[in-house]
């Protein structure tokens, strides 16, 4: 309950901060300390419990289906970093009020800083892998977006921080699936606790995917580059990040599971490596830095390598070494970002070279950065001498390989020394020469509180490190069970260890003495290009990758698109051929003799279609492949197709000629000849491919069940004999209804677009006159064609015709008229509007269709409807329903010639409405 | 119940037709829009509430014998996708009322017409009709994409119909060869026809060519980012929500139903996913614009819905399902967004936009919220989505689909901050650029995110839902019963 | 294999104008593919069968439902190429040229440009 409630807190923390800085501005921060302090008691509160060896966890059931809970478990390790987390927090949000403007009220600041502290809390309770992924990945997300908001220029640091850590948090993602793969579970506690378990390729993938996501988290080699970027955050950020959160994210993890993996030659190898050579490379990178807040990057690169070579260690002294380092870090870091934060901000520089003489000024501070660098050299008395003891006599019992324990031990010396060095240049920066800025003012008291607590923290917690013995032991027990973890004291009499630390400061004392030679020779050592840039290169270049492979979605015309559409037809085709068997024998013989006759006559048509140049010829031509096609219909059994595809044609034609009456009157200049003959083979393959697969799947079975039941059941069922008909407005009357819709938008969209046009066309009107033939014609035809199409309508249901015939013959009137009035109204047909026929279609078909509901039978129940007092209709609602569907085609019709013949009308200009 | 199921077809086709007549009543068409597909919602939410349990809903369209009728039908899959297409609609009309988009008389028409299709297409059980309302879906878009002139979307109107019509036609031929192979176009006759006949399998196989090309599968997606992005903010939206959605599901259907899940074409599915995943992605990248990085980011994310349905297990089947539903929130939001900007700054181009998170804060955590999501950050959606699809990959010793699927997560993110860096930090460029968004238009943008925040923690009656209707498609027996009438 | 045939160039040739240049000829294209697919309809009831559908079941009597659905194919894509017709049509008296010029690598510059044409509807 107690975690619950610490994560409640922070959360209510959060939700408070918009409140609080409207009401304090900038000291927001107070308050905010004091609520994180209070958590951190909460927390405390448990001490007892945690030290007897229980825990306190809580659980969830997240995803019962998956057996994926949210439980969160305190134990000691959890809480040492849970009170860094929540301390550290403290005093950077009581340091923050200082340091930020004054002018803005920095929600957003406050607001990040705190989520992100919950999300670091939720990290060190997780006790699921899939919630310590989420916290995970929610460190990443917020630390961008606190490093990002500072301006303009950190975006590109702050993008390549998130990159290079969400790949770390994928990898982890990676290993955790695995891992709940592997051991079926995702519980974190079950499978520390059995780390027997994992062996063989699992295992191997798992500690390679941690590593790595401890790695970019924690900045190690060749990871480190982000971190140093980061800095262009404002300083409580960066203060907080390097200290206790973010990095120390990385710790946590490899402490975590080196249950799993310690022991393990690989693992504990690796983070030996790995850790001590991130130790070395980080220091002398500091080195190299006279910005002070980038020597404090590239030192907490160096320090956290010294962390993760301990934690490879894998002894229990090694355990509590790596945690009570930690712990010293955090005070040590967080001091040094904040005091850098000050003198940035008083003295308007952190350049070593431009600051001089500050004590005179500002003494305090000056006395804080001495304190905190001391631990940070491993000076006794701080605490930063008990950790480096402890460190290094860690390292000097590593025991993997021969001498390794010596090796070890060597390069934490060696690293040690190159921090000393800094720690002195700091020092030197800060303290030594004249007061070079005049009108240079200290700090208000306020400013530097934070920063002295945590550096008087520092340096008194060196002589009474037993406070923490019994914490850090527990801790170090419950990051891996195997022994008692040595008691910690200040003084261990004259250890190996105590001479390593004697070493270190008199070699680094030496060497800061002759600093000129050394860093000479320090510059002489020479380093390539630096990773971040190479990195941003490989960015770049991953984004030329993507534009050429976005490129061919840039072509102008449909051709390029409809390519691969086409070509996968024939490649299907062939695959096919390749995997059917022997295809089952036709059914009786599908040719007619008058069969070959309609193949010559189409095959000379298609030919004149793709070789005339005149556009008029093209669209005759292709009108009469389709008129050839009716006339095979007919003798094909579908005179009802045979007679819609005929006025299809019909109609189609009049209303191309009426679109290209102002178009050009040839066709688009052909392509290239060698673009040319590939397209013809593509062609060529895939009519192959469509008559083999017309040939293959066609006319090898017997009349179908569904045709069977039709032939014998529909005019019973529906006292119509015409069965296509009956299938049309009855059986499937969903399909009609379906593409009367599809018509209505057609004829709603032409309405559009003739607006659309409007603008681009240029024509004066009225260039057309009447056609004193196509009048006659029209005046001899119209009526015989509107009293056909009545009769057509009615007598859809026995025999050939319906809703759609009827209205294409009496929508060709329509076409006529125009053709032959040329534009000007036409009498009576002129004067249809398609928006009242669509309108009226549309709602009968789905009215007719809906008005089944209520009577309890399904959608599209058409026929006799009794009506209320026993009468009934005189006539079956599946004629209202045709009814609609005519409506519909004959406003679609009239729209169309309407529309597309319409006189542009240049007053026109606006938009429709 | 089931005699509702056509009530998602046929009530916003009535209201459409009513609305057509009243072209110049704006409020009218706006209330009547909002209010249709709220009703639709609620509709879909008491069948999904129906369907939960496995009850596969069916009916006979117009009553007639099983052998000949049109049937629809709801299981938890059909319903899902009805239900959170409805949200999508929602939002878009949402939107459009806020940026003006639904100013022109034949918008909220069109887009009932066209959602009425989309809900159609998720509820039929007959692949003829299938193909029909896939067309009543379609045409609305033909001419939603060319609405509001200009000579680029004309074009891109022109690349849009004639893909999508060479698909169409593709889809009936393999309509019309799978009924000269069998006999028959319905759903409930035609289960498992594919794994025992091969020539069944080639006709069916046409059907799956065009409904991938409709889904813009690589190596036929090219028309996808060519188009989208030239339809106007709303409209894209709306199209990103739905229509490569029909598609999806149809695929996943089909194959569920006809071929049942044949092993044998796993391999061919798992490339054309992966190959999605990583040129969706690598084109994202490389783009310019807003929407044009989001549109080939649809490829991608297409490709991690057919990874789920390669795989064909109950846990990637559930995962497909569960990052469809998801993934059509965020991208919606994520297009939603795209056209809040445009509405305020009349452009989309990244290099002519920046800070916008400090000017508009809900609409800067909107986007932050959906793009994270998307790039399967916890703990949005995306990333349950995520985990359920690596898990079900992992799950089956497919090691390489289980690295795309991580690496592609990743550039996903890399491609996400592209927008992020250039549209919401930064400066603005020039003090021309200082924005006015219309008020409230991020707002149903904010609701999808946060509706995919809230789907992250609280994933598991989403992932109930998905479970029911993975196995469903595993096992089709419960939906060819209830589609049969037996 | 009438209809094999018959398939077979139609497809032919729609492949062969839909691959070209203007967009009449991409028109033209899908009329003849639309055509394709009808004769293919027919033939997947069988050919072998052509009595019309009016009087009963008979050994010689048509598969009336692929019939059926032919008519709803023609409908629907008599729709659409109307459509496409009538976007031709908006692109003005340009010609049959087709593509606008300048449409590939310019996309980007024209849709965020905004040029006064391409408003939203307002």
């Amino acid at each position: 309950m107690i975690l619950a409630a610490v994560l409640a807190w922070q959360g209510v923390l959060a939700a408070c901060v918009p409140l609080l800085t409207r009401r304090l501005g900038r000291d927001a921060g107070y308050p905010l300390a004091a609520g994180f302090l209070l958590a951190a008691g909460l927390l405390l509160w448990r001490l007892p419990v945690l030290l007897d060896g229980r825990e306190v966890a809580l659980r969830w059931r997240w995803l019962p289906s998956l057996a994926v809970s949210a439980a969160l478990r305190l134990d000691a390790l959890a809480l040492v970093f849970a009170l860094l987390v929540l301390g550290v927090g403290a005093l950077i949000m009581a340091y923050c009020p200082r340091y930020l403007g004054r002018r803005e009220r920095h929600t957003g600041t406050y607001l990040l800083l705190t989520l992100f502290a919950t999300a670091m809390l939720g990290l060190v309770l997780a006790n699921d892998l899939l919630i310590l992924f989420a916290f995970w990945e929610l460190t990443s997300v917020l630390s961008f977006t606190l490093i990002g908001q500072t301006g303009a220029s950190a975006g590109t640091p702050a993008v390549r921080a998130l990159l290079v850590t969400s790949g770390g948090g994928l990898a982890l993602l990676a290993g955790v699936v695995v891992l709940a793969l592997d051991l079926g579970t995702s519980d974190l506690a079950r499978i520390l606790a059995e780390p027997e378990r994992l062996v063989g390729g699992p295992a191997w993938a798992v500690g390679a995917l941690v590593l790595v996501a401890a790695f970019t988290k924690s900045a190690q080699a060749p990871f480190h580059f982000w971190l140093p970027g980061a800095m262009v955050a404002i300083t409580p950020v960066s203060a907080y990040l390097h200290a206790a959160t973010m990095v120390k994210a990385g710790i946590y993890l490899l402490m975590r599971f080196s249950a799993l993996f310690g022991g393990r030659p690989a693992w504990d190898l690796t983070l030996l490596a790995v850790g001590l050579s991130t130790a070395v490379l980080g220091a002398f990178l500091a080195l190299r830095q006279y910005d002070l807040k980038a020597l404090l990057a590239y030192s907490t690169v160096s320090q956290l390598g010294l962390i993760v070579g301990v934690v490879g260690v894998g002894t229990p002294a090694s355990d509590a070494a790596a945690i009570l380092y930690t712990v010293a870090h955090a005070l040590f870091k967080a001091t040094l970002f904040m005091l850098v934060g000050i003198i940035d901000h008083e003295a308007g520089s952190r350049d070593v070279r431009k600051l001089s003489g500050l004590p005179r000024v500002m003494p305090a501070t000056a006395l804080f950065t001495v304190l905190a660098a001391a631990t940070m050299a491993g000076l006794p008395p701080t605490i930063g001498f008990v950790g480096k003891e402890a460190i290094f006599e860690a390292l000097a019992e590593a025991h993997h390989v021969p001498w390794s324990g010596p090796a070890a031990a060597g390069v934490g010396v060696l690293a040690s020394v190159l921090t000393f060095m800094y720690a002195a240049r700091v020092v030197n920066a800060v303290l030594t020469g004249p007061l070079r800025q005049p009108g240079l003012r200290g700090p208000r008291r306020s400013f530097v509180a934070p920063a002295g607590v945590a550096a008087v923290l520092a340096t008194a917690l060196g002589p009474s490190v037993t406070l923490l013995s019994s914490l850090v032991q527990r801790a170090a027990n419950d990051a891996r069970p195997q022994g008692e973890p040595p008691y910690l004291a200040f003084w261990h009499g004259f250890t190996v260890a105590l001479g390593l630390s004697a070493l270190t400061i008199g070699v680094g004392a030496l060497l800061f003495a002759f600093r000129a030679r050394a860093d000479r020779l320090l510059c002489r050592i020479p380093t390539t290009a630096s990773l971040a840039d190479r990195f941003e290169s490989g960015r770049a270049r991953l984004l030329h990758l993507g534009a050429l492979v976005a490129r061919p979605a840039r072509a102008a015309g449909p051709a390029a698109f409809l390519l691969r559409p086409v070509l996968a037809v024939p490649l299907l085709a062939v695959v096919a051929a390749a995997q059917l068997g022997p295809l089952p024998p036709l059914v009786g013989d599908p040719t007619r003799p008058g069969d070959a006759v309609l193949l010559v006559l189409l095959v000379a048509a298609l030919a004149g279609v793709v070789t005339v140049r005149s556009a008029l010829a093209a669209v005759s031509l292709t009108g009469v492949v389709g008129l050839l096609l009716s006339v095979w219909f007919v003798t094909a059994g579908a005179p009802d197709v045979a007679l819609t595809l005929m006025l299809v044609e019909v109609l189609t034609t009049i209303v191309v000629m009426l679109v290209l009456r102002r178009r050009p009157s040839r066709l688009a200049p052909r392509g290239s000849p060698r673009a040319l003959l590939a397209g013809v083979a593509l062609a060529g393959a895939t009519g192959l491919a469509a008559a083999a697969g017309t040939a293959a799947l066609t006319g090898r079975r017997d009349l179908s069940d569904p045709g069977r039941f039709l032939l014998a059941e529909a005019a019973p069922a529906t006292g119509g004999s015409n069965v296509v008909n009956t299938i049309l407005v009855e059986f499937r009357a969903l399909d009609t209804l379906g593409e009367s819709v599809v018509l209505a938008v057609v004829a709603l969209g032409l309405i559009a677009l003739s607006e659309v046009g409007r603008d681009v066309r240029t024509q004066p009107a009225g260039t057309a006159a009447t056609d004193p033939v196509l009048v006659f014609a029209h005046r001899m035809l119209a009526p015989v064609m509107l009293v056909a199409s009545c009769f057509l309508f009615v007598r859809g249901h026995e025999e050939i015709g319906g809703g759609f015939i009827g209205a294409l013959l009496a929508g060709t009137a329509v076409g006529l008229a125009h053709l032959a009035y040329a534009g000007a109204p036409a009498p009576l047909l002129g004067r249809l509007h398609p928006r009242p026929l669509l309108v009226a279609g549309l709602l009968l078909c789905v009215g007719v269709g809906l008005a089944a509901l209520p009577w309890g039978r399904p959608f599209l129940t058409l026929g006799k409807v009794g009506l209320p007092g026993g009468l009934a209709l005189p006539f079956s609602t599946g004629l209202l329903f045709d009814l609609g569907v005519y409506l519909i085609v004959l406003g679609l019709i009239v729209a169309a010639v309407r529309r597309l013949d319409e006189r542009p009308r240049p007053a026109v200009t606006g938009r429709r409405r | 119940m089931s005699r509702l199921l056509v009530l998602p077809l046929a009530g916003p086709l009535l209201v459409a037709g009513l609305l057509v007549a009243a072209p110049r009543r704006r409020t009218a068409h706006r209330m009547a829009g909002l209010a249709t597909t709220a009703g639709v919602l609620a509709l879909a939410v008491v069948l999904l509430a129906t369907t939960r349990d496995g009850t596969v809903l069916a009916e006979r369209v117009g009553g007639w014998h099983p052998l000949v009728a049109i049937g629809f039908a709801a299981d938890a899959f059909g319903a899902l996708m009805v239900t959170v297409c409805a949200v999508a609609v929602l939002a878009c009309l949402t939107t459009a009322a806020t940026d003006g988009t639904d100013g022109d008389p034949l918008f909220v028409p069109l887009v009932l017409v066209l959602s009425a299709g989309a809900y159609g297409a998720f509820l039929t059980a007959d692949l003829f009709n299938l193909f029909v309302l896939v067309e009543v879906m379609l045409v609305p878009s033909y001419v939603l994409i060319a609405l509001g002139a200009g000579a680029a979307r004309l074009g891109a109107a022109r690349v849009y119909v004639a893909v999508n019509l060479l698909a169409s036609t593709i889809l009936l031929a393999g309509v019309g060869l799978v009924y000269g192979a069998t006999g028959t176009v319905r759903f409930g006759a035609l289960a498992a026809a594919a794994r025992t006949s091969p020539t069944v399998a080639v006709a069916a196989g046409v059907v799956l060519l065009a409904l991938a090309v409709k889904s813009a599968v690589v190596p036929w997606h090219d028309w996808l980012p060519r188009t989208y992005p030239e339809a106007a903010p709303v409209v894209l939206a709306l199209f990103s929500g739905l229509l490569t959605k029909v598609g999806l599901y149809a695929l996943i259907r089909v194959f569920a139903v006809v071929f049942d899940g044949d092993p044998a074409y796993h391999w061919v599915i798992a490339a054309a996913a992966l190959l999605s995943m990583v040129v969706g992605v690598l084109g994202a990248l490389g783009e310019n614009t807003m929407r044009r990085v989001l549109a080939f980011h649809m490829v991608s994310q297409i490709g991690y819905v057919l990874l789920g349905l390669a795989l064909f297990t109950a846990a990637s089947l559930a995962a497909a399902i569960f990052y469809l539903v998801q993934y059509i929130l965020v991208k919606t939001a994520l297009f939603l967004c795209a056209a809040a900007v445009h509405a305020g700054h009349r452009t989309d181009r990244l290099d002519r936009l920046g800070g916008l998170a400090g000017a508009h804060p809900l609409l800067a955590l909107a986007f932050a919220a959906a793009a994270l999501s998307l790039a399967g950050l916890p703990p949005f959606s995306g990333f349950v989505a995520k985990f359920l699809l690596l898990r079900a990959a992992g799950g089956g010793g497919h090691w390489v689909a289980f690295a795309v699927a991580v690496g592609v997560s990743l550039l996903t993110l890399a491609s996400m901050l592209k927008i992020w860096s250039a549209v919401f930090w930064g400066e603005p460029p020039g003090p021309a650029a200082a924005s006015r968004l219309p008020a409230g238009v991020a707002l149903p943008a904010f609701g999808l995110a946060v509706l995919s925040l809230l789907l992250g923690p609280v994933a598991q009656p989403l992932l109930g839902l998905a479970d029911t209707a993975a196995a469903g498609l595993l096992d089709p027996g419960a939906y060819l019963r209830a589609v049969t009438g037996r | 294999m009438t209809a094999a045939v018959a398939v077979g160039v139609l497809v032919a040739t729609a492949v062969h104008l839909l691959l070209q240049r203007g967009q009449l000829r991409v028109i033209l294209g899908f009329v003849l593919l639309g055509h394709a697919v009808n004769v293919l309809l027919l033939s997947a009831g069988g050919l072998r069968r052509r009595t019309p559908a009016f009087d009963g079941v008979g050994e010689e009597v048509v598969d009336p439902l692929p019939q059926a659905f032919a008519l709803t194919a023609i409908v629907i894509s008599f729709g659409i190429t109307l459509y496409l017709l009538g976007l031709l049509r908006a692109d003005g008296p340009a010609g049959d040229d087709g593509e606008p010029a300048g449409e590939d690598e310019s996309a980007d510059d024209r849709s965020a440009g905004e040029p006064a044409g391409d408003g939203d509807g307002r």
